[in-house]
């Protein structure tokens, strides 16, 4: 029985490593096609949106907008590539759209908008996605609702002091419905965030806001699903994900490089993230 | 000010939109309301007392409030959010910007100490830019009731009009404008004098100083029509064109920057579809002071004895164009 359950969740962690390229490969498929996208901080967070679109999440890609399923809410706006990657892969519109992201009057906007179809709410600026995932947790507290509301932040968002009157709200109104995830790549737009705004220690921050923290390496799929599963079900507090991750993860001249922050690969660099992506799937 | 045709307020005009709100409590069960805890200011406890279940205090904190508000509102709850007009306008303006005004969600705004009726509070809490920022963003619609009757019945027209409304109140009693028979909706005015040679466009507390001057014109033997411009955005441009047909000139006098307020709006109207003679009565590109509220309207140019001035000065220029 046991080991009937443990190949099991083997599969399923297998199919997930295995969505989360795909994921990665759309990422980088998009911004190269547009020459335009957040591409480092799109591919950190490709474990983390994966396991919650294609695993933790109760959501409907038929009706996006059923009254009682799980919110996302993208706080960093800014690396909608890996949410319209996962969203379209989950079915919520066609994959061969991705390639508009950011054209004129694509639905795939800059930054996400609520209209998108499976995009929870409007975000981009930093912060405040936050504030409004902790609102939509109250809100569904107030209706006696039992979904959860997910936030995505990133480090260097944890700048931004309205993520620390948002962490307080939910403390005090107990919100063991939202789960905040920290994207911890340790790179934002001018170099490296410890440098920048030195935020660490972040899980002890939150600690300290009274939130339950775990922290996590964020891509390791086993480490992320099950930290998510525990998140998911945990009552009491709000729960927070330190997620520490590599900013361009999974291609190799791309990882830990501040200029990969905000711009489109070549033909050429393009050719080759993608066969690493690829191969990375065998 | 002397005024011999108005009553003074019991209350003011935040006082009278949290009461109307705590009544409408019972109407609709479904709304809840923030405050970032100047409650008893607002006078949004009174809605708390009632009903403390959908009553929330989100702390000294008004970026998280409207944040919050939206997460409510995107899950299709309207909000009633609460707070000084400068901490709305301008601490918060770009959530209510980005996310609560582009994706065009129900969350009302009350803002309390509107223009210099924070007198006594001093630079820091008179909202004077307020109608500027608020009237700048799409879908955000703006009102300012003139009396507590009006704030009570805006309040009425902000929950029932779909999107974003931001209601202007004032910190202080002044004086009544209407009684219960008066009608308010979005995009309308009312006209509170008929005249012939000028009209004098106000809102808000500056409708009583319109009105006073209208009274002290009368006596020099200048008919003005006045009007009361509660909606500002969408504002009465058909009552407007109407009138300055009929009277030929125009004054709009407003507790707030000459710059970017319903002055410049109205002004660029008349250009547009009629010019007349114009003018408009505002702070002049700079801040007041802490002080008595009819003081600092004296010093600063806003009171009904400059709208005589100017009133009388515009008519004197049309009667020159028309020589």
């Amino acid at each position: 029985m046991n080991q009937v359950l443990t190949s099991d969740r083997e599969a399923r962690l297998l199919k997930l490593r295995q969505m989360a390229q795909q994921v990665r490969f759309h990422v980088v498929d998009m911004v190269h096609h547009v020459q335009s996208g957040h591409i480092g901080g799109s591919l950190s967070a490709a474990e983390i949106l994966t396991a919650l679109y294609f695993d933790i999440m109760n959501i409907d890609p038929d009706n996006p907008k059923r009254p009682d399923r799980d919110r996302m809410l993208m706080s960093k706006g800014h690396a909608c590539p890996v949410l319209y990657a996962s969203l379209a892969l989950r079915g919520f519109f066609p994959v061969e759209e991705l390639r508009t992201l950011r054209q004129f009057e694509s639905r795939l906007q800059g930054h996400p908008v609520i209209k998108t179809p499976g995009v929870d709410m409007t975000t981009g600026s930093l912060g405040i996605g936050f504030g409004v995932a902790v609102g939509m947790a109250m809100e569904a507290k107030l209706s006696g609702a039992s979904y959860n509301v997910y936030a995505l932040l990133g480090d260097g968002e944890l700048n931004e002091g309205v993520v620390w009157e948002a962490a307080s709200a939910a403390q005090k109104y107990r919100l063991d419905n939202l789960v905040a995830i920290i994207d911890r790549n340790n790179l934002q737009n001018d170099g490296v965030s410890d440098t920048i705004m030195p935020m660490e220690p972040i899980d002890r921050k939150f600690e300290a806001f009274n939130w339950e923290v775990r922290r996590i390496n964020g891509h390791d799929m086993q480490q992320v699903l099950q930290t998510l599963e525990e998140a998911r079900d945990f009552r009491g507090k709000p729960f927070c994900i330190v997620a520490d991750t590599v900013k361009g993860k999974g291609v190799s001249f791309m990882e830990n490089q501040r200029s990969w922050h905000g711009s489109p690969p070549n033909d050429e660099q393009y050719r080759q993230a993608v066969s690493e992506i690829q191969g990375a799937l065998v | 000010m002397t005024t011999t045709a108005l009553k003074k307020a019991a209350i003011p005009t935040r006082r009278a939109y949290s009461a109307r709100m705590a009544e409408y409590g019972a109407i609709d069960s479904d709304f809840a309301v923030m405050d970032a805890d100047i409650g008893y200011s607002t006078y949004s406890y009174l809605f708390g007392d009632k009903y403390p279940g959908r009553y929330f205090n989100m702390g000294i904190a008004e970026v998280n409030m409207f944040a919050c508000a939206a997460g409510f509102a995107a899950n299709g709850r309207t909000v009633i959010a609460g707070s000084y007009g400068v901490f709305i306008t301008m601490r918060a303006v770009e959530v209510i910007r980005s996310f609560i005004c582009y994706p065009n969600l129900n969350v009302k705004i009350l803002s309390s100490h509107g223009g210099l009726t924070a007198a006594i509070d001093g630079v820091t809490h008179q909202a004077t830019e307020d109608i500027a920022t608020m009237s700048t963003i799409p879908n955000m619609k703006v009102l300012v009731p003139a009396d507590p009757v009006a704030a009570g019945k805006l309040f009425d027209v902000s929950f029932t009009s779909p999107g974003p409304v931001f209601t202007r109140l004032m910190r202080d009693p002044y004086y009544e404008i209407y009684d219960d028979s008066a009608s308010f909706v979005l995009g309308g005015s009312n006209t509170l004098r008929e005249g012939s040679d000028i009209t004098i466009v106000s809102y808000g507390d500056m409708v009583f100083q319109a009105v006073a001057a209208a009274e002290e014109l009368a006596r020099s033997g200048i008919s003005a029509e006045v009007i009361d411009a509660y909606s500002i955005k969408p504002y009465d441009a058909e009552t407007i064109l109407q009138s300055i047909r009929k009277t030929g000139a125009l004054l709009v006098a407003e507790n707030h920057q000459r710059k970017n307020g319903l002055g410049y709006e109205l002004g660029i109207l008349s250009l547009r579809e009629f010019p007349v003679p114009f003018d408009n009565l505002g702070l002049r590109d700079m801040f007041a002071e802490s002080g008595d509220y009819y003081k600092l309207l004296e010093k600063y140019g806003l009171s009904s004895s400059w709208i005589n001035k100017a009133a009388t000065a515009l008519v004197a220029r049309k009667e020159q164009n028309n020589a």
